[in-house]
């Protein structure tokens, strides 16, 4: 189990986390739903590491054994698609490249350029790279948005394969109902409804 | 079709044919040689110094140096760049000076320099000098703009520092850098002939350039002035295919 116990932590004026405690399965597809704003990925954040709350804890996530997901794609202009996989992947795992090219549906777009992709398509590949990359737990920052409802049900399901515990934030009604377990929040500050 | 070519050729040809008419025309108005030489006299003396072997030796001599010079100040101010950007004291401590060195005017470092290195070495180091803070006033722009969305995605993959500078920083500062390096090739070499000028090494263009004005030459001084801006133009051309060529890469 995952236990957030008094998470607080401010933007400025802002309270995005105001003693916020929260038990979150460590198992399984956990979903965090709830209007843009209200604090969901300032929540993933802080699980990962990246951005340290002002007072509380976190138990039972290593940060340094998570992989993130960012809202943004965050690709490189530069590095073709099956660099981007390779790029996170040790040397002695580089053979994996067409499986998880395949993971995100883009076989046969090894050699293009961030820039010839759609949005879903870039979206997709960051997923790739994130799962890629592996750890203890993923935490995904909105991990289908632009992609199409069916392609993500099928992504969703490679994702519960890897056996990896996942964390995601989603609006879209048909990624929710595929989770294990759905968290509906509001905020700022972040509460459960 | 043939219209268009015909126009493309005129486009080319009449700016340089209008400008070596009124070269000649100030020339015949003139009346003297030694002040102000003609088209056909400076073609003439330039003929005259290609069929020397020194003539070569003293253009590829100053290429080599104007190209160590360039080499020098380029790894130095990138190196700096990066020292500065990543570290407050060495910024505090190098940004004055190498913003002295950009406002020092060459000529004062020539002299200078000539106090304490010797002849031969003093073009490079000229040009050096003039080229790294160009080099480190670009490289320092492109690196305060590194995208700071890739740099945390760098942190959060666990990419080492080495991989972060190859995959993130270098590609991202390619075209600050480019830019860069075209003004300070410019400037090396600029800087470099006025070295080999005031403090002439054996075999120069800058040494031929002071050696044509002092025996009062002046076709010849218009022949080397021509090699320089030929050069010049040639090899900045070159640089520039060879960058575009580095980063379709």
């Amino acid at each position: 189990m995952i236990q957030i116990r008094d998470l607080t932590l401010r933007y400025g004026d802002k309270t995005v986390l105001d003693r916020l405690s929260l038990d979150l399965p460590d198992e399984g597809i956990t979903a965090l739903s709830g209007p843009s704003g209200c604090g969901k990925t300032t929540l993933l954040r802080v699980l990962a590491g990246l951005t340290p709350s002002e007072s509380g804890a976190v138990s039972g996530v290593d940060p340094g054994r998570t992989a993130f997901l960012f809202q943004e794609d965050r690709l490189l202009p530069w590095r073709t698609v099956g660099q981007h996989i390779v790029d996170v992947l040790p040397k002695a795992r580089r053979g994996e490249v067409p499986s998880w090219l395949a993971f995100a549906e883009l076989e046969g777009e090894g050699g293009a350029y961030p820039a010839a992709l759609s949005g879903g398509m870039a979206r997709r590949l960051a997923l790739a790279r994130c799962a890629a990359l592996g750890g203890d737990l993923l935490l995904l920052d909105e991990p289908f948005a632009g992609v199409d409802e069916e392609r993500a049900g099928r992504m969703l399901e490679r994702l519960r394969a890897l056996d990896a515990p996942v964390i995601l934030t989603s609006h879209q009604t048909a990624v929710l109902e595929r989770c294990d377990a759905v968290f509906r929040l509001d905020g700022p500050p972040l509460r459960l409804v | 079709m043939w219209a268009e070519r015909l126009k493309n050729c005129m486009r080319i040809a009449i700016p340089p044919v209008f400008w070596l008419g009124v070269w000649q025309l100030a020339a015949f108005f003139v009346g003297r040689e030694l002040l102000l030489p003609g088209p056909l006299a400076v073609a003439k003396a330039l003929c005259v110094l290609a069929g020397t072997g020194d003539f070569w030796l003293s253009a590829l001599m100053t290429l080599v140096r104007v190209f160590l010079g360039l080499a020098w100040g380029t790894a130095a101010g990138a190196a700096l760049a990066f020292l500065t950007h990543f570290s407050r004291w060495a910024s505090a401590l190098l940004s004055p000076a190498v913003k002295v060195v950009r406002a020092t005017p060459v000529v004062s470092f020539i002299l200078l320099v000539y106090l304490w290195v010797v002849r031969a070495a003093i073009p490079a180091v000229i040009a050096g000098l003039m080229v790294l803070p160009v080099i480190w006033g670009s490289v320092t722009a492109g690196l305060a703009a590194v995208d700071p969305q890739l740099l945390e995605m760098a942190g959060a993959y666990r990419f080492s520092r080495l991989r972060t500078l190859r995959l993130i920083y270098l590609p991202s500062l390619r075209g600050h850098f480019t830019s860069g390096l075209l003004t300070a090739f410019g400037l090396a070499w600029k800087s470099g002939v006025a070295a080999e000028v005031i403090c002439p090494p054996v075999r120069a263009i800058g040494s031929r350039l002071q050696a044509a004005r002092l025996a009062l030459e002046t076709p010849e001084l218009f022949a080397w002035t021509l090699v320089i801006i030929a050069l010049s133009l040639l090899l900045e051309r070159l640089l520039r295919r060879l960058l575009e060529r580095g980063e379709r890469a």
